[in-house]
């Protein structure tokens, strides 16, 4: 199966030479947030203790202490703009995103559901954290579930799955709020800082799982997507070139929920990035596809890890959860398209 | 009409109905190999209805579609992609896709999951646009493209698709008559030289009995009559199918039936 790309006409450097340059960024801002800290590390250190080298206090704070939170920033901040791409393709609507379908929103209240039904009197986990992102996955599958039944045989038209994304993403808010007010104290104010989206408290175990869990939807997101291109046309021609269009919409649903569970379980509710990046990505690369994958991913992971640098540069020593940031220049960003026509479809 | 053309498709007892309503009451309807057949028939008569159920785009309530005597409900997605194209009625592609791009889309059945682009891909794309008079726009935007640029576009896109079966839903819509005509010529063209049997639905009579073979008239979910358009084309058939007064004529240069439309009184 071939790539069916084009140079959009304006760039003068192509996909290739664009995906380079910001994976160049993703680099220098990864370090960056790796080097910035109470101690500044300057970058080639960091890059050094990554390849191998550096002393034993550097090695403790770059490995221990610093890479996971940044890790996890690039790492969520990815999975949920590859989450954002799907969804923008595959409802052929730039409005679409993991947050405005619902799916940000279910993944939150199966954690908080998972963390309301297994704490213990004390306020602790009764069962391990590993469960968290299979709480998130149930929840996310079952928000997006439930707004393509809903939508039922008009799933395809954009409007109706952002209406009904919308209302069902406006239920699970609202039960998980029920959720934590009844819930426990002490794991209400922690559901409340995760769910703000937080990367600071993420350890290597959790990025593990995160890998875990990501790693393979995202290889089968990939191969998935090579299937993208014959359904940017509306759904008769897109089924008359031999696409079996319904199936492949829910496999393509199924993978953006998965993605976006993983990333979420752990980051929180890191919002806006999956509408953002992937938009940027388009205007960036155009319709190349696997450029359009790539600088997604990357501009998720620049994001997330920005927003959470910030944070550390602007608010220290008061740690503001990195969704809030996103949020704040997601939410702009999302009416500055609404109004604006829609000029990408016809 | 060659009595012994081969059927390319045969409708048997299609019913096809949406909610309650039965808009296809089992039909039947032979589709000739290598002709052209024009579905028409009033407003909500279940000719489209037909047109995409051939193309297995609904599920039919009950009945069965025979392609080359095989039901199409074995077929794959992929596989049918590879033997049934249609072009709907207004179709739509990003607006920053460019024309070239749409029409190797028409390639996708024939790509199988690791097989790269092949040179009869990149052939069967060169021809369609060259049928379609579009290889000098291959670079330009959907999106800038006037409506019958558009059309040929798409119907290069089908083109690609290289299928024994065409099916067009009124593809003369929204096109002046300049651009009809361009377009029904086309299509004739791709008939004869190619010898792609074509199903249409045309909502203009007169162009219909021009370009059909085998003309269908299609009245409450029924086939009312089909066969060659000098037979059909008759003032008390179309009374009874359009609910209009006609005067049949010849056509003084294609020598074909042409009905004047009016109302008494």
């Amino acid at each position: 199966m071939t790539d069916m790309t084009y140079r959009p006409a304006r760039a003068g450097i192509g996909p290739i030479g664009v995906t380079t340059l910001v994976a160049a960024i993703f680099v220098l801002l990864f370090l960056a947030g790796i080097g910035f800290g109470s101690t500044w590390i300057p970058l080639e250190h960091v890059a050094h203790v990554l390849f191998g080298g550096g002393d034993k206090t550097e090695r403790l704070v770059v490995l221990q202490l610093r890479l996971p939170r940044v890790a996890a920033a690039a790492i969520a901040g990815g999975a949920i703009a590859f989450a954002g791409y799907l969804l923008q393709r595959i409802t052929r609507n730039e409005l679409a995103s993991p947050g405005v379908l619902g799916v940000v929103d279910g993944a939150a209240l199966g954690v908080v559901l998972f963390m309301a039904i297994f704490s213990s009197e004390t306020n602790s986990l009764i069962v391990s954290v590993a469960w968290q992102p299979l709480a998130a996955a149930l929840g996310a599958i079952a928000a997006i579930g439930l707004v393509f039944l809903l939508s039922g045989q008009q799933a395809s038209t954009a409007i109706r799955l952002l209406l009904f994304g919308i209302a069902v993403a406006a239920v699970c808010k609202a039960l998980t709020t029920i959720f934590m007010l009844v819930g426990p104290i002490y794991q209400a104010s922690q559901a409340a800082r995760w769910l703000a989206g937080a990367v600071n408290t993420i350890n290597v175990t959790e990025i593990q799982l995160m890998l875990l869990v990501l790693v393979p939807t995202g290889i089968a997101a990939a191969i998935a997507a090579r299937h993208l291109p014959p359904a940017d046309l509306d759904d008769t021609s897109s089924r008359s070139i031999g696409l079996n269009l319904p199936a492949y919409r829910i496999l393509i649903f199924f993978l953006a929920a998965l993605l976006t569970a993983g990333a979420v379980a752990f980051a929180g509710g890191v919002s806006f990035i999956g509408l953002l990046a992937p938009h940027m990505a388009r205007l960036l690369v155009g319709r190349a596809r696997a450029a359009g994958i790539a600088v997604s991913i990357l501009l998720g992971a620049i994001i997330l890890i920005g927003a959470d640098l910030l944070i550390r540069v602007a608010f220290a020593p008061t740690e503001v959860p990195a969704g809030t940031v996103t949020a704040l220049i997601g939410a702009p960003y999302f009416l500055y398209l609404l109004m604006r026509k829609d000029k990408n479809n016809g | 009409m060659d009595d012994l053309a081969a059927n390319r498709i045969e409708v048997k007892g299609l019913t096809m109905a949406y909610g309650g309503d039965v808009v296809l009451d089992a039909l039947n309807l032979p589709i000739p190999a290598g002709r052209i057949t024009v579905l028409a028939g009033p407003n909500g008569c279940g000719k489209s209805t037909l047109l995409r159920a051939i193309r297995r785009l609904h599920a039919p309530q009950s009945g069965q579609i025979l392609l080359d005597t095989e039901d199409i409900t074995r077929l794959g997605s992929k596989a049918l992609g590879r033997r049934i194209g249609l072009l709907p009625q207004s179709p739509s592609a990003p607006l920053d896709m460019n024309v070239e791009e749409l029409v190797r889309l028409g390639r996708y059945p024939h790509q199988a999951m690791l097989q790269p682009w092949s040179p009869q891909d990149d052939e069967a794309v060169s021809r369609a646009m060259a049928g379609t008079g579009v290889e000098a726009m291959r670079r330009r935007r959907i999106g800038s493209l006037s409506g019958g640029q558009l059309q040929r576009a798409w119907i290069a896109m089908v083109l690609a698709q290289d299928t024994d079966v065409i099916c067009l839903d009124e593809p003369v819509n929204h096109l002046d008559m300049a651009h009809q005509l361009d377009c029904l010529e086309l299509v004739a063209r791709l008939n004869r030289d190619e010898g792609k049997t074509i199903v249409l639905v045309l909502h203009d009579l007169n162009l219909a009995a021009r370009y059909a073979d085998n003309l269908v008239f299609v009245a409450n979910g029924r086939i009312r009559e089909a066969g060659n358009p000098e037979l059909l084309m008759r003032a008390d058939l179309i009374a009874e199918v359009f609910n209009t007064d006609a005067h049949i004529i010849t056509d003084p240069i294609h020598g074909r039936p042409m009905c004047i439309p009016f109302r008494k009184g």
